[in-house]
């Protein structure tokens, strides 16, 4: 294969990592060599960066703030904390690792504050500790043209406990990874989303878990709904190692389709090499039960309303995890300020 | 776990003799000169006394077979397999084909009796051996006629004149170019085009023989077609190519089973089928596959690439495929519906079974294009000893393709912790006037029902394969009677020493 003829946007992305170490060199070098991943790319099959990134040529600062102030590349985090990327219009890089110690309990509260035009590629690496419990409520609010690219790996120690819990309204391409190395012992994953897409907007939620040790409980579950021209795409897979026995996992996909001209595209998969566990996933598309919106009409609600409150009830669920009412409530009411405007 | 290190034990000592089907019959043999370059192509043409056009096909596929690689995508490991140490034609002596049954070799006769396929008629319609016995009584033992295809030729067809007389065509494919142009020439390559992957292209360039069925409108084909696929001759390659046709309220059920011989190498074998089901018209498809899987170590054993492929053409029409899959040292096999029709209906039942070294990646391909179109994915997936097993399907549904139903079930079952047992289902929906579920799970035999079964009398083994058959009852009830009693002692075979 010959050399690739790069992009404006994967130019101006080699120039920013240009003479960067580590992981920034790794990621030069494989834009460098093929460029931002394309729809021919098997993990990106459904979500193709590089024709969403055109249009986008110049350089952006992106960075993590820990509680207002400009965050550490590397810190540790062990009481209730509030994280923003923040990412001015253009291509940028922003990461950022952080430790929870053995033992601690956390509750992690993230957001995204986007310009438009925002294109940042974000790195997150957290550690849990023995016995560490944190808890990471996501809100991905952000501009329709903006493309947030986040990628996290988490690294669960034996006897801790992580909680996912995010909240999703797409742009012209977010990309949320979430992959976790869980070393079982008493250790618990639970990751939970939901999303909604407006007209013409695309999420994609691809994850994977990797059971290392044996006794591992992990739940997924995944909700969305999704308006007409949007995509919402999910892809989760969960390893178990040999070594893995007694995993108990599971995953859960369901979404509805809004309109006729919507798109859903799912890849729920398993990859199991140990034979004493139970691993289950489940995977469900349709649309808005036509009775049940009926019902409700005919009790005197409008069909705007109805419908808010029918997509409301089957969105939610996911969010009953976060442990913190107030965080919860306020996440609801988000969702359900977005479900007025949906048609 | 003391089972689990058992089980192990148990399945290292699973020897090649549990593989009835491993010997080599002795019979004068006509082999092509290895390697693969056009004049093999022509070579193996001309001995069909093809057409002229065929032979265009056959150069055609060929040349974009040059431009293509190996496939890579699928959870399969195998060394690179060289295309140039392969003889790409392999017949008895004697000529091809055999005007009667009186013709053929008493070697191959015995080759196919050994198999448990009679191929004269008197003894088929004694009834079909390994028919459950209960059935023999219940109701007149089932006539099934029978292509059978020795190395690279079809050597007999059975029933053929009873067949004619309603209006079916069943014949091998080299005498359908010959006596039916016309339809071959018209659906041959119209469900997998000659470019569509690395090794259907291969087998368009270089296939020999394999079956031919035409049905023709409102006839309800009077009998089970099958066809026996024997691989014999060393250092050959098989590249059948399989083509159905149900014309207009038509129904035909066919059943294909295959074996190879024990040897220490890899047997190629890339086969294609194509079905069109037009409208209101049914094609029942049922395999057992049984290819030598090659010993506990993995040495020898079939290489099984095949392209299955139905297009549901018609209005109301119905395409289903069954498979019952022990065999081959790796299996790289997705049988897909294309339902175009409107109301077509596309159906998968399937069940493999992996042991020692074997390896499989299989699943379905169901494209909902028409209106209405529904289609039903039951897949039972057992590995055991040192196997690795993969269901990878795709359920697509297009934008105008409302009312689309779709019911995915995969089900992994685990024996043995040295094996592995993996789901990629790929679920693409571009409208909301459809419905779309699908489940899998992957677990183990449960303790508390071994423990039931082997209290109640039966010893470990006898209560796994009771167990295994409930956990792939729902799909032997879709294979035809004949093949369902035969599946079963496959599977028990198949399994033999993989529990402790």
């Amino acid at each position: 294969m010959g050399a690739i003829t790069h992009t404006p946007a994967e130019k101006t992305l080699i120039d920013l990592l240009d003479g960067a170490e580590d992981w920034r060199a790794a990621a030069r070098d494989a834009v460098v060599r093929f460029g931002l991943p394309t729809k021919r790319a098997e993990a990106w099959k459904w979500s193709d960066l590089r024709r969403a990134s055109h249009g986008i040529e110049t350089a952006g600062q992106a960075e993590f703030r820990l509680n207002g102030a400009t965050a550490a590349d590397r810190l540790t985090i062990d009481a209730d904390a509030e994280l923003e990327l923040a990412a001015e219009a253009g291509i940028s890089v922003a990461s950022i690792e952080i430790d929870i110690p053995a033992g601690t309990r956390v509750v992690l509260k993230e957001r995204y504050s986007l310009a438009e035009g925002a294109f940042p590629t974000a790195r997150l690496e957290i550690t849990l500790g023995e016995g560490a419990e944190l808890e990471r409520v996501v809100l991905c609010d952000t501009p329709e043209n903006s493309i947030p690219v986040v990628r996290s790996r988490v690294v669960v120690a034996k006897q801790a406990h992580y909680r996912q819990a995010t909240l999703t309204f797409g742009s012209k391409l977010t990309r949320n990874e979430t992959h976790i190395t869980h070393a079982g012992e008493g250790a618990e994953v639970e990751l939970g989303g939901v999303y909604l897409l407006e007209e013409g907007r695309h999420a994609d939620f691809t994850s994977t878990v990797t059971h290392t040790g044996p006794g591992g409980v992990t739940h997924q579950l995944l909700k969305g709904a999704v308006a007409a021209h949007a995509q919402g795409v999910f892809q989760g897979k969960f390893k178990v190692e040999q070594a893995a026995q007694q995993t108990d996992a599971k995953m859960t996909h369901r979404a509805l389709m809004l309109d006729d001209r919507a798109e859903i595209d799912a890849k729920p998969e398993l990859e199991i090499y140990a034979d004493d566990v139970q691993c289950a996933h489940g995977n469900a598309l349709g649309a808005i039960d036509e009775t049940a919106l009926f019902y409700m009409r005919q009790r005197g609600l409008s069909e705007v309303k109805a419908r808010a409150m029918l997509i409301e009830s089957f969105l939610a669920e996911p969010l009953d995890m976060i442990s913190d009412d107030v965080l919860r409530e306020e996440l609801a009411a988000i969702l359900r300020q977005r479900l007025g405007a949906i048609r | 776990m003391a089972a689990v290190k058992e089980t192990i034990e148990d399945v290292k000592k699973l020897e090649a003799d549990k593989y009835k089907y491993g010997f080599t019959t002795d019979v004068e043999t006509e082999l092509a000169p290895k390697g693969l370059n056009e004049d093999i192509v022509r070579y193996i043409s001309a001995q069909k006394n093809e057409p002229e056009w065929m032979l265009e096909w056959r150069l055609d596929a060929f040349e974009r077979w040059q431009q293509m690689k190996d496939p890579t995508w699928a959870k399969v490991e195998y060394p690179p397999i060289d295309y140039q140490d392969i003889h790409y034609f392999a017949a008895p002596k004697a000529g091809a084909k055999y005007e009667s049954i009186d013709d053929v070799p008493e070697e191959i006769l015995k080759d196919f009796e050994k198999l448990g396929i009679p191929l004269k008629e008197q003894e088929v319609l004694l009834g079909v051996k390994g028919a459950a016995e209960s059935a023999a009584e219940a109701r007149q033992a089932p006539k099934v006629a029978v292509d059978a295809v020795f190395d690279s030729v079809s050597v007999v067809t059975t029933f053929k004149a009873e067949l004619a007389k309603a209006g079916v065509i069943f014949c091998s494919i080299s005498e359908a170019m010959r006596d039916h142009p016309e339809l071959v020439r018209k659906y041959l390559g119209s469900v997998v085009p000659t470019s569509d992957n690395f090794f259907a292209t291969l087998n368009s360039a270089v296939f020999s023989d394999g079956s031919f069925v035409y049905v023709p409108p409102g006839v309800r084909c009077p009998m089970e077609l099958s066809t026996y696929f024997r691989m014999n001759a060393e250092g050959t390659g098989q590249f059948e190519r399989t083509l159905i046709i149900a014309d207009k309220g038509a129904y035909v059920s066919y059943l294909e089973g295959c074996t190879a011989p024990m040897r220490d190498e890899n047997q190629l074998h890339a086969a294609v089928v194509e079905l069109v089901a037009l409208d209101d018209a049914e094609i029942k498809y049922s395999t057992v596959q049984n290819w030598w899987p090659g010993d506990e170590n993995g040495k020898g054993g079939v290489y099984n690439f095949v392209t299955k492929r139905g297009d549901c053409r018609g209005k109301n029409s119905k395409i289903s495929w069954t498979q019952v899959e022990t065999g081959s040292a790796i299996t790289w096999n997705y049988p897909s519906c294309i339902l175009r029709g409107e109301n077509s209906r596309g159906e998968f039942y399937s069940i493999a079974v992996t042991n020692g070294r074997q390896q499989a990646d299989t699943g379905t391909k169901m494209i909902h294009l028409g209106k209405g179109s529904t289609s039903r994915v039951i897949s039972k997936g057992i590995s055991a000893g040192r196997s690795d097993q993969t269901y990878r399907g795709l359920v697509s549904v297009h934008s105008k393709a409302e009312g689309a139903r779709n019911f995915t079930q995969c089900d992994s079952l685990l024996i043995g912790d040295q094996c592995g047992a993996h789901t990629v289902p790929y679920v693409e929906c571009k409208t909301s006037k459809a419905v779309l579920e699908h489940e899998a799970t992957t677990t183990k035999l449960s303790e508390d029902q071994l423990f039931y079964a082997r209290q109640r009398g039966l010893d470990e083994e006898a209560a796994t394969a009771l167990l295994v058959n409930g956990f792939v009852r729902e799909v032997l009830q879709e294979l035809p009677m004949e093949f369902a009693v035969e599946a079963q002692q496959l599977l028990k075979v198949s399994l033999e020493g993989s529990v402790g």
